[in-house]
């Protein structure tokens, strides 16, 4: 498609990209942004290593064309700590073990980002639904389910 | 042209006609977008006579860019029509869900799309309008081609909302699905059951299956055996019978045989029937007490 | 509360009860990871890079007559085409030579690399590739092992007359008298379709030339010598001036031992000849189609005993199915064929297996190299003979398990081994004498090599280097790869517990070939036992360099106990002080301490029976499920997991390791499998080839009984590739005790279980 203009909001500041509105919101992300934190594990929303959040809602930015997100609101991973550091899910993950390869881990930090968003205290059951379009080969989900719920909790002390 | 943003349903339709065809809309763009895109498209999701779920005078009225999250998630739909909430929140996966509308579940037209099967079980009807300016409403289960193509033609219509009976009382409806997995898998079979039970003997019954035919399909004969009947294990028995003696499967490598198939639809029915006429008992109490 | 990424509070998390340091992996990487600024293989992007694409064979098995690229060469964007004809490779392999980088006048499988392109961007080499006329000649094809031993069947390889690619007869004790006298024989079919590793990052490269004769490839692998020597040999480059870096890498398993190689060389002539950087990726789809996944095996095999258990003699039949090309195959083949031998007191046993030629996806290999197949086999055989014997599986496990002391008919040397315990510990743990109604359990047993002695017979160890830096901080340089497994923060405690510092203190290195000690690499589960002892020994040596240093600069004795160095007279040296007077004394050599531990050799001889390996570990789980008679729905709610992995380094990760590795055992268990529709990949998706997500996933509890083994760094040796093998058993089992008929054929699906318990015939 021809090059148009989008405005959208990235990472909390406004930004205008002149860009193909049907080229995927990843592709923007890694090749016209430099933003890398992103995965690209099938570009075909089988795996959820490119899940960022649009709206406050997960999403996986490979099925999203990029013009779906002018006038938006769209949060990645590299919004999630700034120098050295980082949020609470993110120290969760690496205390629990929930890191290994890390190739998964962007995608679903940023789904248990979503979740802890809108259900701060999030039963087990519900952390698994909400990490259940995110792949992980490595790990098991069983310390990523940990890392969730105590990431829940670290946010928690944080706000009292 | 390009990627338009129409604020309103006559902008939308106004572009359609302008496109002559090369214009298309998309919604969630979870199907479109992986598949051959046309000249322009332009976007429903902002527009707000497709959006939103309603209820007014026993009718819920659901736009059709509402998402599945949402659609799962809504007390309206929770209430009065559970089997799409159901059957909306086995869809893929949250991210998925968060993105994907049941207009687009319904004129991408797979044939064992989860929302349309609960839809269909729900007697719901799409309000459809043209570029013309005409518009028709038809039941969703007719809104099927052949496999994978939808009677919409998403270049000059666009399916703007969905109305389904609220559930009344000594009425329920249930959703079950069978899959290789418990995310990110399309079903095997699906069927969704709606019905109205009186003084503990079925007075109404529409149960659907997939995929069978393109389209979800209802069981017509087992409806109609199963007016009058108590709600009990043998009831249940021959109307898994029933299910499986009129229809016709496949076999697929990827999914299963034809045999297995064919005895999932009988036990899958079975269950949603059995959830479905529990649901609508205790609407009955519900209602008593 | 917000955390340095740089400075984690070692309060958090405790650490385990032998080794300093918090008990999650503390590598920094870990942090770049969660943050999202871990540089993986996809990410990278150099200056110039051109963009690599690779057109593939749409036939099962053809002769190539003509190929047609002008229009490719013509096309804007494109700096280089690459065909066959004139490569003057010759045939290359990692076990037997039978692959060329690009097809000369023949394609083996759908998939079959046939031509290559380097362009501006990958939409320029996509279209590049798609111009390219190739005019086949399809010949007949065979796509499973039976057609291919038929009498007159095509011919895939000149070379490999009957299309057998490795085969190996065994015969151990004289079997065929045991299963005479026998009081009882079981005997059954086993089938395992070919699993994917399924990393969740799709391999890819960049190569960069020089143009004087040298190549560095970036690419993220678990044996980068391995790959290099390849790489090297192929394309006829000295040795020395390739270079293997690696970027972060997106999970392994097997899979990244030696990758995709048909990748870097193309790559690698891409990059040669444009004089640019060539970057190639294998799409998911490629990775299915075209990336190695380990070999389907089909196992005949029967056991004989006597009616009070004893396992008398074991025989097999197994046939693997290679696919067009054979990378790793014949060593699974041979893993399949014997390890699972070596898990019982098996007097006699004979074995014949044969790897076939198929036009199908080549195959290489995965975590535990085949013995979880075996495991699935073996094990389910096991439970028949209990059922037919009247024994509990239990006992008759226990009656029969390998002990330490022991040398199996193979002529494994077990020295250390609490196999029995792990029996009864995870017995106990699952319920076995409690066990609920309408509930089924199975149990499994298992052995794997650690540290190979024979797959390299001169080269078994491993080499490490520990640098004393000038600020007093520590680099230990190993040739082992972390790949999120955590080795590297093992091998910091290693470091640390030898040195008395704070891991913290202690950086490992490992990527680069040129700077790294070689390696054999990630495999064989030979890292924490060889190559975490390699670092023990150098850290060793070089706390004995600084004791010494510090005695010569102060004229007295001296002695490092908890990282502090001390003179006789009470006087404490700084290690930065010592760094640096060492430093200046010799002009700029930094203090290094050298490790190398070299395994004694192996008796093992030519018709294979000897000791395989420095050590082995051992596991049993035991696994709890239920069933849905209406439709055979298979719910796993429980695993436990009971292992001797001696002494465990890192808890947190050896959790990691366990609920991963079951997770990889549950899939192969009861989704994961190749399905082919006439050659074709018919499941080349991860929609359709199904690995667990986060709701699949059954309660898992692991006990780890910590039996210390001197072979190891600290008593410690390997888990990770052990962990998936007993799964397949004690899934299997505990499916055969819920439905009462066995499932033999993996996956175990719904569908197959219904079957069974239906009484349908497959189909
Ligand atoms: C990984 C993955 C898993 C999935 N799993 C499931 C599953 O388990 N169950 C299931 O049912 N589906 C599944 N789907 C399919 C898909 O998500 C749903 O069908 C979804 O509801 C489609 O809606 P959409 O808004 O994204 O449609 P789009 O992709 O935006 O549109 C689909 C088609 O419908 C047309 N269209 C959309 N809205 C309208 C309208 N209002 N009027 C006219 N035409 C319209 C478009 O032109 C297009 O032709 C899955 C998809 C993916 C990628
Ligand atoms: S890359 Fe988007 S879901 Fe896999
Ligand atoms: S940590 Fe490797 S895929 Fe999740």
């Amino acid at each position: 498609m021809k090059q148009q203009i989008i405005m959208f909001q990235l990472n909390g500041e406004p930004l205008e990209i002149y860009a193909d509105p049907a080229e995927s919101l990843l592709a923007i992300l890694r090749e016209k942004l430099g933003l890398y934190g992103t995965k690209a594990g099938c570009g075909k929303g089988e795996c959820g290593a490119c899940t960022v959040l649009v709206d406050d809602q997960a999403q996986n930015s490979c099925l999203i064309p990029a013009g779906k997100v002018q006038g938006r609101r769209v949060e990645t991973i590299e919004n999630l700590s700034r120098g050295d550091v980082v949020h609470p899910i993110q120290e969760a993950f690496v205390e629990k073990g929930a890191v290994q390869c890390g190739f998964c881990s962007p995608g679903m930090i940023m789904s248990a980002y979503a979740l802890l968003k809108s259900s701060p205290q999030p039963a087990p059951e519900d952390v698994k639904t909400a990490i259940s379009g995110n792949l992980c080969r490595c790990s098991g989900y069983k310390q990523i389910e940990e890392a969730v719920l105590c990431a829940g909790d670290k946010m928690k002390n944080r706000e009292s | 042209m390009s990627y338009l943003y129409p604020s309103s349903l006559e902008e939308a339709l106004g572009i359609l006609r302008d496109g002559s065809g090369r214009a298309r809309v998309i919604a969630g763009a979870t199907d479109i977008f992986l598949q051959r895109l046309p000249h322009s498209l332009v976007d429903l999701t902002a527009l707000p006579a497709l959006s939103g779920i309603k209820e007014e005078s026993g009718l819920i009225t659901i736009g059709a860019a509402v998402t599945h999250s949402q659609a799962a998630a809504s007390p309206v739909i929770l209430a009065g029509a559970q089997a799409l909430a159901e059957g909306c929140a086995r869809v893929g996966s949250p991210q998925i869900r968060n993105a994907g509308t049941l207009g687009g579940n319904i004129v991408n037209a797979a044939p064992a799309a989860d929302a349309a099967v609960a839809l269909a079980a729900l007697g719901a009807r799409a309000r459809i309008v043209d570029i013309k300016g005409l518009t028709r409403e038809e039941a969703v289960e007719d809104l099927y081609r052949t496999h994978n193509r939808s009677l919409v033609d998403s270049s000059s219509e666009i399916l703007v909302e969905l109305i389904i009976k609220s559930c009344g009382i000594n009425e329920g409806s249930a959703f079950t699905r069978f899959a290789a997995r418990n995310a990110l898998a399309l079903p095997l079979v699906n069927a969704a059951a709606a019905v109205k039970v009186e003084n503990g003997l079925v007075k109404e019954a529409r149960l659907v299956v997939a995929p069978v035919k393109p389209a979800p399909t209802r069981l017509q004969r087992a409806e109609e055996m199963l007016i009058g009947m108590p709600v009990n294990r043998e009831t249940r028995l021959a109307v898994e019978k029933a299910a499986a003696s009129e229809v016709e499967v496949r076999s697929s490598l990827l999914r299963c045989s034809a045999r297995y198939r064919l005895h999932l639809v009988g036990v899958l029915v079975g269950r949603a029937l059995e959830t479905a006429a529990q649901r609508a008992q205790q609407r009955k109490r519900g209602n008593d007490s | 509360m917000i955390r340095s990424i740089t400075a984690p509070d070692p309060k958090q998390a405790p650490a385990s009860g032998c080794f300093p340091g918090i008990d999650y992996d503390q590598n920094p990487e870990v942090w770049a990871k969660a943050a999202g600024r871990a540089v993986y293989g996809t990410d990278l992007k150099m200056p110039g890079m051109l963009y690599g694409k690779i057109l593939r064979s749409p036939c099962p098995h053809a002769r190539i007559k003509k190929i047609d690229t002008a229009a490719a060469e013509a096309m804007p964007g494109v700096r280089a085409v690459l065909t066959g004809e004139g490569l003057g490779c010759k045939p290359f392999g990692i076990v037997v030579d039978d692959e060329l980088p690009l097809a000369v006048d023949r394609v083996r499988y759908i998939g079959d690399e046939v031509a290559c392109v380097a362009a501006v961007d990958l939409q320029t080499a996509e279209r590049a590739v798609q111009s390219i006329r190739v005019e086949y000649e399809e010949l007949p094809a065979v796509f499973s092992p039976a057609e291919a031993l038929e009498e007159n069947a095509p011919q895939l390889h000149r070379d490999f007359p009957g299309n057998v690619a490795w085969q190996r007869n065994i015969s151990r004790g004289d079997s065929e008298a045991a299963f005479r006298e026998a009081d009882h024989v079981v005997e059954n079919t086993f089938t395992v379709p070919a699993v994917h590793p399924t990393y969740l990052e799709p391999i890819s490269c960049v190569a960069e030339s020089d143009r004087c004769d040298g190549l560095v490839l970036h690419t993220a692998l678990q044996s980068p010598d391995s790959v290099r020597a390849i790489v090297a040999k192929v394309l006829e480059l000295p040795l020395s001036r390739v270079r293997v870096i690696g970027p972060v890498m997106g999970g392994g398993f097997g899979g990244r031992v030696y990758g995709n190689l048909k990748l870097y060389i193309l790559s690698s002539l891409l990059a040669m000849k444009t004089g640019w950087p060539v970057k190639m990726q294998l799409t998911r789809e490629e990775e299915f189609t075209v990336g190695r996944p380990m070999i389907a095996a089909e196992l005949k095999m029967k056991m004989a005993l006597r009616s009070d258990g004893t396992i008398l003699a074991r025989e097999a039949e197994i046939i693997t199915d290679n696919g067009a090309y054979s990378a790793q195959a014949p060593w699974v083949s041979n893993t399949i064929s014997e390890r699972n031998d070596s898990v019982y007191r098996i007097p006699a046993v004979k074995t014949g297996v044969r790897l076939v030629y198929t036009n199908k996806v080549p195959t290489g290999q995965y975590r535990a190299y085949g013995n979880q197949a075996a495991n699935f086999a073996t094990e389910s055989l096991i439970d028949m003979a209990a059922k037919k014997l009247g024994i509990d599986p239990l006992d008759l496990r226990l009656k029969n398990c390998i002990r330490e002391g022991d040398v199996s008919v193979h002529g494994l040397q077990i020295n250390r081994c609490a196999l029995d315990e792990c029996l009864k510990a995870a017995a106990k743990k699952i319920g076995w004498d409690r066990k609920k109604a309408g509930r089924g359990y199975g149990l499994s047993a298992a052995i794997h090599a650690n540290g190979s002695l024979i797959f390299n017979k001169k080269f078994r160890g491993a080499a490490a280097q520990a640098r004393l830096e000038l600020d007093g901080r520590v680099t230990v340089f190993t040739g082992e790869q972390d790949y999120g497994q955590g080795a590297h923060a093992a091998f910091a405690r290693i470091a640390a517990k030898a040195l008395g510092l704070n891991p913290d203190l202690i950086t490992v290195q490992s990527r680069d070939t040129m700077h790294s000690p070689y390696s054999l690499g990630a495999l064989a589960m030979r890292q924490t036992t060889i190559g975490g002892k390699a670092v023990q020994l150098a850290a060793e040596n070089l706390k004995e360099k600084i004791v010494q240093l510090a005695v010569s600069l102060s004229g007295e004795p001296a002695t490092m106990e908890n990282g502090v160095v001390r003179g006789s007279s009470g006087m404490v040296f700084d290690l930065a002080a010592i760094a640096y007077d060492y430093h200046s004394q010799t002009s700029g050599l930094s203090l290094l301490g050298e490790g190398k531990y070299v395994p004694e050799k192996s008796d093992y001889d030519d018709s294979g029976y000897g000791n395989i390996s420095v050590t082995y570990s051992f596991a049993a789980h035991a696994a709890e499920v239920e069933i849905d008679r209406d439709t055979g729905a298979l719910t796993v709610h429980r695993i436990v997991a009971a292992h001797d992995s001696g002494r465990i380094v890192n808890q947190v990760s050896a959790r990691g390791q366990v609920y991963g590795g079951i997770t990889q055992g549950l899939g192969m268990s009861c989704y994961e499998g190749y399905l082919f529709e006439t050659g074709r990949v018919a499941n080349a998706s991860l929609a359709d080839y199904k690995i667990p997500t986060a709701l699949d996933i059954p309660e898992i509890e692991e006990i780890f009984i910590e039996n210390e083994d001197p072979a190891g760094p600290y008593g410690a040796k390997g888990l990770g590739e052990i962990v998936m093998v007993p799964v397949l058993g004690a899934i299997a089992n505990a499916v055969a005790d819920a439905a009462g008929e066995w499932v033999t054929d993996l996956p175990i699906t719904a569908e197959k279980i219904y079957q069974a318990m239906a009484g349908w015939e497959c189909q």
